[in-house]
């Protein structure tokens, strides 16, 4: 048992973090604007893949077996410094990434791999369709193998980077298996929507796409392997990415109540004097490093104990979405109208939260598959 | 960062919960519903190496770490033992005994620690009164030095094994004027003359440990029986805290997996409507919270214990949002459970009632909610 990360992780996450506040000066990362959303995206994937954090779970030489451990820490940094570059990057990087990473072969996905490494490459992944649901509902989107290519034909919802993305892995059915079809940007029958507008994460690109007799090559599908539950997995790294922004929405908003808390005035001495702010801010950090410790321990599962990880993963996720809306909400609370106003850590974690219950596995459905594990009916 | 208890940590754990399954649950019920404390059972953690675990093998102990001292912990509550006995467990091992262990001359070491370790001596802590419970530095309990003894005076409330300890250490004032560090810490022995227990209280919940007042009247015990030297005994008493914030809190993990079992096993079991309860979202969704709680708990405490294995200062944030998280965080899966096993769930049958009635202490003793808000809002 050990609680403490190395020096030399310590020092990767310190350099992250400078990394970091150089990039955003000048800048604003939450921009709505889809030029700057592209911009800011591209600019953070050329400066982090000088940090190695594009290399994290992606690379079999990371800093342990799995690197997931590491990368919950590294995610929780960018997550702190901006909500929508971290949804960009991750559903990318640690999404799109993961699955050349782990199921890709052949030189075209070897080739995106590195680009992606290099910060180069945007990815996206087209996964959620109408009922928004893939637990209970059969995938509709479907290949078809046309000659030497694969005709793809089918609608997805949300798909965040959707569209700003080079390369969007489309999850669908083929041969009655689940598979990932690999679609350029601007391949023949992709149709992406209009950009849709969100509750958070207004700095991060997200539309609906339909794809009509949709052809790509047929090196540019990914099989995984038999027995591997796609869905399932692709979940687990989309809880994990969001258990980070947690971690991220947390520690920015606590940080900023906390801030305002000792320079704020009222009846002639900081705010943070008064019980009412002291001890929503010990209850913050409470839910803060509670969230952490658990955070973590789910990541380290990944690289140690696969098998025991999705479902502790969907513990720290259900507890981490829903102590994030807490703490964001008592932080708001606590910066009164300056919390209120837009363009704070606080507000935006506030809106933020929301996805995080919602998306991935939401809390309903997580919760079910942990009393179904209870219950012994899995 | 590693999270893994080593194989023999495991195996130890292993070990504990079928020694208390076998030696200590089947009479938990009893005692429980007859407030009594189960000297048997108490005797029998002695036996099998519990009560001195962290001891060094010369005081009669196993020379544990404190991670496998929490491992313990959480077995016995994983194996279903009351949080009576755990907390008496836990007020004689942790708040009397240790501080035996870190303050006492070799003399008194030998003299009570073998016997601590057994069982053969109870062990129970005095610092609270009636007017100073988080509020250390207003203790009115008085030890003067006169001649070769010191005279107490003073009452203590309140303490967890007070009738029944053969050994107490206990806080009283030498300096009154110099507040905490006018502090100091005795042992004070049963039949000493001016020293009375007061009857068992009467309590919701952690029945089968008993609480009581200390009452000092001209208690005189000889100037040997200090602890360390005059002055030292908030230092002491602060020192206790991580265990209090450790170990003490290390059942309340290993009871959310009793609980979440024995609710899994109801739900399946109950039929509602023509299909076992275990079969509705909301269900779940409550054997979800249980599981919830138990997994965010575990590391907060284990963090508290390494750290304390490190030899780090203090580490009062730590122990206290451990403390705090527990506190006010064990209610909700301890109602739940009640709540799912509906009026079953309301009657001393079931174990989930007394868990239940056990776990509204969490947030009030060894430092309230309120308290440990406190003093995170200092640290942090």
């Amino acid at each position: 048992m050990n609680f403490d990360f190395t020096e030399a992780e310590m020092q990767f996450f310190n350099n992250l973090q400078q990394m970091l506040r150089q990039f955003g000066e000048g800048r604003n990362p939450e921009t709505r604007d889809l030029d700057g959303v592209r911009r800011n995206t591209r600019d953070a994937l050329a400066v982090l893949s000088t940090s190695g954090y594009l290399n994290l779970g992606l690379d079999h030489a990371g800093m342990n077996s799995g690197g997931t451990l590491q990368l919950m820490a590294a995610m929780e940094i960018v997550a702190a410094f901006s909500q929508s570059l971290f949804l960009s990057i991750e559903m990318s990087t640690h999404l799109f990434g993961r699955i050349l990473f782990a199921w890709g072969q052949g030189d075209p996905i070897a080739r995106a791999l590195l680009s992606l490494k290099q910060g180069k490459l945007l990815g996206a992944v087209a996964l959620s369709e109408k009922t928004l649901n893939v637990e209970n509902d059969p995938m509709d989107t479907r290949g078809v193998l046309k000659g030497d290519h694969v005709s793809i034909d089918g609608s997805k919802q949300y798909v965040v980077n959707g569209p700003i993305a080079d390369w969007i892995a489309v999850v669908g059915k083929f041969h009655d298996s689940h598979a990932i079809f690999l679609v350029k940007n601007g391949t023949r029958g992709l149709e992406k929507h209009e950009r849709i507008q969100t509750l958070g994460y207004e700095g991060a690109a997200i539309c609906p796409m339909r794809f009509d007799d949709c052809r790509i090559p047929a090196d540019q599908v990914i099989i995984p392997p038999d027995g591997e539950d796609v869905l399932a997995m692709l979940r687990l790294w989309e809880n994990q990415i969001l258990v980070g922004a947690c971690l991220g929405m947390m520690t920015s908003s606590f940080e900023a109540a906390k801030a305002y808390a000792h320079a704020h005035q009222s009846g002639g001495k900081p705010i943070v004097a008064y019980q009412e702010v002291a001890f929503k801010l010990a209850e913050m950090l409470t839910l803060d490093q509670t969230s952490r410790l658990l955070a973590y321990r789910a990541a380290w599962m990944s690289d140690v104990n696969p098998a025991e990880a999705p479902s502790l993963t969907l513990c720290a996720k259900v507890f981490c979405a829903e102590s994030a809306e807490r703490v964001a909400g008592q932080a708001l609370q606590i910066l009164a109208g300056h919390g209120y106003q837009l363009g704070n850590k606080a507000e935006s974690a506030f809106r933020c939260a929301k996805y995080a219950q919602i998306a991935g596995t939401s809390t309903e459905i997580a919760r079910v598959k942990i009393g179904d594990e209870a219950l012994g009916y899995v | 960062m590693d999270f893994a208890l080593s194989r023999e940590q495991l195996m130890f754990k292993k070990e504990v919960v079928n020694f208390a399954k076998k030696e200590i649950v089947p009479r938990v019920r009893e005692y429980d519903l007859k407030e009594a404390f189960d000297f048997e059972s108490f005797r029998k953690l002695g036996e099998f190496g519990i009560l001195g675990l962290h001891f060094p093998e010369k005081y009669g102990g196993e020379g544990a770490d404190v991670v496998t001292t929490v491992v313990a912990g959480e077995a016995l509550g994983e194996a279903g033992v009351d949080g009576g006995l755990t907390l008496s467990y836990g007020a004689h091992s942790f708040l009397c005994a240790d501080t035996i262990l870190c303050h006492a001359t070799e003399a008194q070491k030998q003299k009570y620690l073998p016997k601590l370790a057994t069982g053969e001596m109870i062990g129970c802590m005095g610092l609270s009164e009636p007017d100073a419970g988080s509020d250390v530095a207003s203790l009115k309990t008085t030890a003067e030095r006169v001649g070769d003894h010191y005279v107490l005076n003073g009452t203590k409330m309140w303490i967890t094994n007070g009738p029944i300890a053969d050994v107490a250490v206990i806080y009283a004032k030498t300096q009154p004027e110099l507040q905490h560090a006018g502090i100091s810490a005795f042992i004070v022995e049963k039949g000493t003359q001016g020293f009375s227990a007061g009857p068992p209280l009467i309590k919701m919940g952690v029945r089968s440990s008993q609480t009581s007042e200390l009452v000092f009247n001209d208690c005189e015990i000889p100037l040997k029986n200090l602890l360390g030297k005059e002055g030292e005994g908030f230092l002491m008493a602060m020192q206790t805290v991580e265990w209090d914030r450790s170990a003490l809190l290390s059942p309340f993990i290993g009871s959310a997996a009793f609980l979440l079992k024995k609710c899994a096993g109801y739900a399946k079991g109950r039929v509602q409507f023509g299909r076992p309860i275990g079969q509705f979202q909301a269900i779940k969704h409550k054997l979800a919270d249980i599981r919830i709680f138990g997994e965010a708990a575990r590391a907060l405490i284990y963090r508290v214990a390494w750290c304390k294995d490190q030899g780090r200062s203090l580490n009062h944030l730590e122990a206290s949002v451990a403390k705090l998280f527990i506190g006010e965080w064990s209610l909700s899966p301890t109602n739940d459970a009640v709540a799912l096993h509906g009026g079953y769930g309301f009657t001393h049958e079931f174990d989930v009632e007394r868990i239940f009635r056990d776990s509204r202490l969490a947030p009030i003793g060894g430092g309230t909610s309120e308290i440990q808000k406190k003093i995170i809002s200092k640290l942090m």
